[in-house]
């Protein structure tokens, strides 16, 4: 039951971080997404992978995303 | 169980489909980045989703148990290697974009694709 | 000595590691590139044919199916390998020794992304595994981008980003194809899943097998610049420095063929695959030289050139047949030649008078006869004058897409041939022949003397494999004999 709520968590925040107008919050719903895809490759029995994920998609992707909004502009004009 | 393979292979492609409208229609360029990533997480997650087995274990083999009632229990471990590599890659390759939106965000001073990735050769000419 | 062929990835990404690391020390960066540069066409030439089990992994056969399976990433080394490498090293020494002679303070990070680019494109040839060909793919088009970047040409940027985003959309599917192949067979190793297909154990009319082909080939097109990607290929090889331009020309020949080999081998059964790949090849043969002659940048002319000859391989490819294989990879080899020659003597001229525009240009061959003369050498053989080796590649092709009953496709090559020799000769009267325009300035420069050098290896080859083809041929023949059993 538990794989069906994160697939959910995983369509919803990708397509909310592709709505939004303020850049910074569209990079830390890309960080939702990714991290509910980690607890779901754990659930898939692919717990290596949950944590490479865990690191690269909930943590390091979002941050260099901010980095890039910070460096550039907040407002998606 | 069969649902849960099925709904891996609808996410997955449902995470394609998201991103290859980011990538192609969205004038944003952070968010067409944004979008690129969602495409490299479907496929990662449609290639995780190969090796599951409904009801299987964690392929590790501890010392107690059976090889026999492993090989036939445990989930197939090749794909979660290529997945570890292609996660990484995606991150490099997602870096890479976003320094070069940096550099180019000073040249330009707007994150529009439409003004920064304009046909070059038009932009030459106009410059002349 | 087996043992040879895993260096010869292993050396340049090891230098590429080191230069990065040490870029400070300029003296000890220099010498290091040039004794690595100098090894790189010697390793392949000195390595013994085989394969090379990664680990030390040997093939099992499996006691229940009775199928010999490689549980290890594959390296398989052969004289077709043996050729390219060894003329894609002698490229990177060339380039390497070029770029050192140009600048007093030479760039790590620069030389870095050279020998990266290399590796990438000898893991790619050397590669029997689809997985790591993946990898490779993606290290090679991250070496292309930052090779694009670090031009110091206007607008480079903006051209290596987008190609960057194309690849970054090109990638993925092509991931998801290699996934396709994987839930169909179980493996990633191109051997066992030919043996599986051999075997009937794959049903290769289900729509599975026909989307994985048509996810992979959309990557091959991306990598090997073929339309729709024609135009951005171009636009790298004209937005880097000359010398790259001629070593990125010749990672996307070496990316082109070693992916369409790896399909060819899994694909083969099915009749569309061939129906794609000649499809593609005339689009881009016709679409490349009609491209070409409307340029009036000269870089942007000899890219759209570029593209065009990549139509040649891939029709040989895609006519099948062993002789017409052979055709195209004779090709394949010919054109990286040429085009390495035709890039890196354009941009001599773009160092001597800082202009790209054909129509500003005039005069040259006054200043400079012998880059003149060695240019035209080099146009006509990228057109297909007889002793030179474009002609032994053409005239190859010709007879074999007579010999499988297309006649259409040989006079198409013929035209094309005659057009790329109309282009290349406009070109050549506008830059060198005709009166020097009075508001031209050249400056008073000799041309940096490793160009001229560079251009005279080229040459040498270029009439090396045009005098005597058949020792070349007759080894990828053999090679390509052994691909269709």
């Amino acid at each position: 039951m538990i794989e069906f709520i994160l697939m959910i968590i995983t369509i919803v925040s990708a397509i909310l971080a592709l709505i939004q107008k303020d850049l910074l919050k569209a990079a830390i719903l890309t960080g939702f997404s990714g991290g509910a895809l980690a607890v779901l490759f754990q659930i898939l029995l692919a717990p290596d992978v949950a944590l490479t994920q865990a690191i690269v998609g909930a943590a390091i992707v979002p941050v260099f995303i901010a980095l890039a909004v910070k460096k550039t502009q907040r407002r998606d004009a | 169980m069969a649902e849960t393979q099925l709904a891996i292979l609808f996410t997955s492609i449902a995470l394609v489909v998201i991103g290859l409208y980011a990538a192609i229609f969205v004038d944003n360029i952070i968010k067409k980045i944004i979008g690129i990533s969602f495409i490299e997480e479907g496929a990662n997650l449609f290639i995780v989703g190969i090796g599951y087995k409904a009801g299987g274990i964690v392929p590790i083999l501890m010392p107690n148990m059976d090889p026999a009632w492993f090989a036939s229990n445990a989930s197939y471990p090749l794909p979660y290697g290529l997945v570890l590599t292609s996660i990484v890659i995606g991150a490099s390759t997602l870096a890479v974009m976003l320094a070069l939106v940096m550099v180019l965000y000073r040249k330009y001073g707007t994150l529009s694709t439409s003004v920064m990735l304009a046909d070059t050769s038009k932009q030459e000419e106009y410059n002349e | 000595m087996n043992e040879l062929i895993p260096l010869m990835v292993i050396v340049p990404m090891m230098a590429a590691l080191l230069l990065s690391a040490f870029s400070k020390y300029d003296k000890l960066i220099r010498i290091l590139a040039f004794v690595v540069a100098i090894c790189l066409p010697i390793i392949p030439i000195v390595s013994n044919y085989g394969l090379h089990f990664f680990g030390g992994y040997e093939p099992m056969v499996d006691n229940v199916t009775n199928i010999l399976y490689h549980p290890a990433i594959t390296y398989s080394f052969d004289f077709m390998q043996q050729c390219f490498i060894a003329m894609i090293g002698l490229l990177t020494f060339l380039v390497v020794f070029i770029y050192l002679s140009k600048y007093k303070k030479v760039s790590g990070p620069y030389l870095f992304l050279l020998f990266m680019g290399t590796s990438a494109a000898t893991a790619l040839i050397l590669t029997d595994d689809i997985f790591h060909m993946f990898v490779f793919f993606e290290i090679l088009a991250l070496a292309q981008v930052g090779i694009v970047a670090a031009s110091s040409i206007e607008y480079s940027y903006e051209m290596a980003l987008k190609y960057m985003i194309l690849g970054a959309i090109g990638s993925p599917m092509m991931l998801l194809g290699i996934g396709f192949l994987l839930a169909m067979t179980g493996t990633v190793n191109v051997t066992d899943i030919v043996a599986i297909l051999r075997g009937g154990l794959l049903n290769v009319t289900s729509p599975v097998f026909l989307l994985s082909l048509g996810l992979i080939f959309f990557g091959w097109l991306y990598a090997s610049g073929l339309p729709p990607f024609h135009t951005i290929k171009s636009g790298i090889y004209s937005k880097a420095e000359p010398h790259a331009a001629a070593l990125l020309q010749s990672f996307t020949v070496i990316s082109m063929i070693s992916i369409v080999i790896i399909m060819f081998r899994i694909y083969s059964s099915l009749p569309i695959f061939e129906v794609f790949i000649v499809l593609f090849s005339v689009i881009a043969m016709i679409l490349g030289v009609s491209m070409a002659l409307t340029q009036t940048d000269f870089r942007r002319m000899i890219g759209f050139l570029a593209v065009g000859e990549l139509g040649f391989i891939g029709l040989g490819i895609g006519l099948g047949t062993q002789f017409a294989l052979t055709a195209g990879l004779f090709q394949a080899l010919n054109e990286i030649v040429i085009t390495a020659l035709l890039f890196i003597g354009f941009g001599a001229i773009v160092h001597s008078t800082n202009e790209v525009d054909t129509r500003k240009l005039g005069g040259l061959l006054a200043y400079h006869p012998k880059v003149g003369i060695m240019l035209l050498i080099g146009g006509l053989a990228m057109a297909g004058v007889p002793p030179l080796n474009g002609f032994q590649s053409k005239l190859m092709l010709v007879q074999a897409s007579l010999s499988c009953g297309y006649p259409e496709l040989s006079i198409l090559t013929i035209m094309v041939s005659i057009a790329t020799f109309v282009v290349f000769v406009k070109t050549f009267y506008s830059m060198f022949l005709r009166p020097k325009p009075h508001d031209l300035e050249v400056a008073d420069k000799e041309v940096p003397k490793a160009m001229v050098f560079t251009m005279l290896i080229l040459l040498i080859v270029i009439f090396a494999l045009g005098l005597f083809p058949n020792v070349v041929t007759s080894g990828i023949s053999n090679y390509v004999g052994g691909l269709l059993l």
